[in-house]
């Protein structure tokens, strides 16, 4: 290969700036840098570019006054350079971790995160960077607010881009976010407080289980041998995942320093790793194993996706056991079901031979939770984990009656639930409401008779009601499916059909606000809760009973009105 | 979710009129989709409501742009919801007529709205809040006198909260300990630097007076629903009024009325240095602080307006002399 082939890229680039230089000239400039100058190309090009201009008598201005000082304002970090200092750009910060670090032999408490630019458009429209905060703006940089960053500058490693905030950077808070994270302290604090945040923490707890584990390494190259288990405390538990072996045994009461919290989907978990200090601690007022492990029984209302090592018991509905091939050509039985307790329902999925009847009470421990579909299913992989109990727990539940009600905003601020009751005014009637047509090949909403995925289609028609409903503090939008639309506008979708093309959509709209909107009803269904917010899929809804006599009475007997 | 990283929907705060066309404190966000919301003396951070009542007033005004609906909603308090639909809402437009043909046929009806909270300043610094509407229907009263219990009790658990934090400190922690909710902490803090001292007791009117019509459900709904008599009614009428005022202990005015609410209103236009016209709530400001009622008031712009046709409305809001 030529040099000229070789550095064709660079040679282009230079040829921009410098249209007289001879190409071959250009190229052995590059082998010079590289080989004599250990310069790579790339890093080399500005210099070449300099050194042709200057041979030429061409005005070097432009080049030589790299930008130092001046102040670049920009909105997106993709108009962002890598030497690029003095930036001004407004960003949505989402995690803030602070930590301790030696900077040049001093122990300084910094920060690091991830913020997004484009920080008033929606999610999907940002870029997200990782960030440094040197300067202690904790107090400004507090996760999920909007801040105006100014005089910070761009730090490139690795070919990847990040942001230092400096200390003589200027932090701007345009719109409030959460809570600060609090400065690192030495005190412990309890597992509730810190299931709350991510970031380094203290703790005083029980180990209450423990075992090894393997992780295979994601690039192939081997296994890693790490330890799990669960620490407690009285005010609750939390799964940990140790990259160091533990010394200790289940039952020890250890004080644990400089772990880290970090989510696991929904879930906190303490992650353990060699700069991390575990000593046994002694105290004999601490809650006991026993103590411990019987307040760290779950209920179905309590599970969130990523949830390890649940005890738990539950009532089968249904079951069912399916065969399947895998990817390796393994004929497969996996059996599942619903059950429920008390607080609610859920699926179970068992990679185990297992074949309760419905009716049966199952105790499960060690079981885990598994998103499917929006909502925290449990699955356990070991016939061990489960026993048949011959004694009920509980008065056998009807699951035809099974919906454990809920006020509205104990469910949109809680995780997403099966078999849930709750009420709202209808506060919104969507202008998608009404007949649609779906993909045939996925089920997915046509747009002009499109599907992202597979193109023009003849859709498939159905039904479908979109409302917001609201109770003054919360509110959620509700998605009601053919069955439960049909049954609240008692018509079948052939008679809305019918109804639309007699009049409009526009007038099938308008009859449903007169019919719905300010209306209170019961919705009986699940909720699907993530990042983005609650949404509730109805299985039915009707119309609030209550009526407005008991519900003044209910009123005045609450707030002590007199008439 | 504690790590929600969008704004999410404004919930629909349920309040009476009294309450909403009483503050005078906005609270604007910074940002393109930031919301704002008007902040009660009660601490309701409004940016969206929900409200009812009869329909007071509707009218169509044609513009550059398309056409534009303005009108009022009055409610249990007797105070008026103002809204407006806005020209480039022309999904609301249809619904917007078939309304106005009804309203101008003569029929009053109850009507239940969504809106978003907007507001004007005048140029001597007075606030007018009034609502963009989102969403309307016509209802029975049974659904209108269900909002006026959900009202009620949302107008109680904010009478509740702005008791308890009377002797707290005005700021988050304080309040939460004193048990104000931690969904009206924010607007609480911002009320209680903004507005002076007043007697919540006139926000418990409406709410016994909700109340009551829950109970008796054929009772007293027939008064709010007579609002064109009243402004029909001769002036002697009207100068009774004060009495009423002080039946509904109306802001708390304990002023003796000075001389007659026509002059006080004529002289305030009158004398009016906006070229536009007097500000409605400027005129109503001149009259409370004149020793009338709001709603006295309110009734005397109209009558003056309409019946003895002394003054116009050129400009939704504003007022001149008619000469």
């Amino acid at each position: 290969m030529t040099d000229y082939e070789k550095y064709a890229a660079q040679v282009a680039l230079v040829k921009e700036e410098c249209k007289d230089a001879d190409e071959n000239d250009v190229a052995e400039e590059f082998r010079r840098y590289e080989e004599e100058f250990l310069i790579e190309p790339n890093d080399a090009v500005r210099s070449v570019i300099l050194k042709f201009m200057k041979a030429s008598g061409q005005e070097v201005k432009s080049i030589s006054s790299t930008p130092t000082r001046v102040e670049k304002k920009v909105d997106r970090f993709a108009d962002l350079g890598s030497e690029d200092k003095n930036v001004t750009i407004e960003v949505a910060v989402v995690t803030y971790v602070p930590r301790i670090q030696m900077v040049r032999g001093e122990e300084k408490q910094i920060a690091f995160g991830w913020i997004e630019d484009n920080p008033w458009e929606s999610n999907d429209k940002r870029e997200r960077w990782d960030f440094k905060d040197w300067g202690s703006h904790s107090e400004n940089l507090a996760p999920n607010s909007v801040v105006r960053l100014e005089g910070v500058s761009v730090n490139e490693w690795n070919d990847k881009r990040s942001i230092n905030i400096n200390r003589g950077s200027r932090v701007t808070i345009l719109r409030e976010g959460g809570p600060a994270v609090p400065a690192l302290s030495d005190e412990p604090v309890t597992i509730e407080k810190a299931s709350e945040k991510e970031g380094y923490v203290n703790l005083l707890a029980r180990i209450i289980s423990l075992k090894p584990d393997v992780i295979v390494k994601k690039d192939g190259s081997g296994t890693l041998d790490i330890f799990r288990g669960t620490f407690a405390d009285s005010s609750g538990k939390i799964s940990f995942l140790s990259w160091v072996p533990i010394d200790h045994e289940v039952g020890d009461l250890v004080k644990v320093e400089g772990a880290m919290i970090r989510k696991f989907r929904e879930t906190p978990e303490v992650n353990i790793n060699d700069r991390a200090k575990l000593e046994k601690f002694h105290d004999n007022n601490f809650a006991s194993t026993e103590e411990l492990s019987q307040a760290t029984t779950s209920k179905i209302g309590e599970l969130r996706n990523g949830m390890k090592d649940i005890i738990t018991t539950v009532q089968v509905e249904s079951w069912q056991s399916r065969t399947f091939t895998n990817s390796d050509g393994e004929e497969k039985i996996v059996r599942s079901g619903d059950v429920m307790d008390p607080t609610g329902r859920c699926r179970l999925t068992a990679w185990c031979e297992i074949d309760p009847k419905p009716g049966d009470f199952l105790h499960l421990s060690g079981a885990r939770v598994q998103f499917w579909q929006g909502s925290p299913d449990l699955v356990v992989d070991n016939s061990d984990q489960v026993s048949n109990l011959t004694d009920a727990p509980w008065e056998a539940i009807d699951p035809e009656q099974h919906w454990v009600e809920l006020e509205l905003s104990d469910l949109v601020t809680s995780g997403s639930r099966r078999g849930i009751k709750t009420r709202g005014t209808i506060v919104a009637i969507r202008s998608d409401s009404g007949i649609i047509h779906r993909c045939p090949e996925c089920r997915r909403i046509l747009r002009e008779s499109t599907c992202v995925d597979h193109g023009v289609q003849q859709g498939v028609e159905d039904l479908r009601l979109k409302f917001v409903i609201d109770n003054g503090v919360h509110n959620a939008p509700i998605i009601l499916a053919k069955e439960p639309s049909e049954k609240l506008l008692s018509m079948s979708q052939e008679m809305v059909k019918e109804k639309i093309s007699k009049s409009s959509h526009e007038d099938f709209l308008a009859e449903i606000r007169n019919n719905y909107l300010a209306r209170k009803v019961m919705i009986n269904g699940r909720s699907l809760v993530d990042v983005q917010g609650a949404m509730i899929l109805a299985e039915e809804v009707t119309f609030d009973t209550t009526s407005n006599e008991d519900a003044a009475n209910l009123v005045m007997q609450e707030w002590g009105v007199l008439l | 979710m504690i790590n929600q990283t969008r704004v999410g929907r404004q919930s629909a705060i349920r309040i009476f009129a009294h309450e909403y066309s009483d503050a005078n404190l906005p609270l604007e966000g910074v940002g393109e989709y930031a919301p704002s919301f008007i902040i009660t003396k009660l601490g309701a951070k409004v940016n969206r409501a929900l409200f009812g009542g009869v329909i007071d007033r509707f009218e169509r005004r044609d513009g550059d742009n398309g056409p534009s609906y303005s009108g009022q909603l009055r409610d249990a308090t007797g105070g008026t919801h103002r809204f407006q639909i806005a020209p480039f809402q022309p999904e609301l437009h249809a619904d917007a007529e078939e309304l106005l043909a009804r309203f101008e046929s003569g029929d009053r009806f109850l009507m239940m709205m969504v809106g978003r909270a907007r507001w004007f300043e005048s140029d001597d610094g007075g606030l007018f809040t009034s609502f963009r509407a989102e969403e309307f229907c016509i209802v029975e009263r049974e659904v209108y006198v269900n909002w006026l219990v959900e009202t009620s009790e949302a107008t109680l658990r904010r009478l509740s909260a702005y008791s308890a934090s009377l002797g707290s400190d005005n700021n988050s922690e304080a309040l939460a300990s004193a048990g104000v909710p931690s969904d009206l902490i924010e607007g609480m803090i911002l009320a209680k630097d903004h507005y002076g001292d007043f007697d919540p007791e006139s926000y418990r009117v409406g709410v016994l007076q909700g109340l009551s019509m829950a109970l008796n459900s054929n009772g007293t709904i027939e008064s709010i629903m007579a609002p064109p008599e009243q402004i029909s009614q001769p002036e002697g009428e009207l100068d009774i009024s004060p009495s009423i005022e002080a039946e509904n202990g109306s802001n708390g005015s304990k002023l003796e009325p000075q001389g007659n609410v026509d002059d006080v209103i004529l002289s305030a236009v009158r004398n009016s240095s906006n070229i536009d016209g007097m500000p409605y709530d400027s005129i109503v400001l001149a009259c409370i602080e004149a020793g009338f009622s709001r709603e006295l008031s309110e009734d005397a712009i109209e009558d003056l307006r309409d019946i003895k046709c002394q003054i116009i409305e050129p400009r939704f809001g504003f007022f001149q002399i008619l000469d």
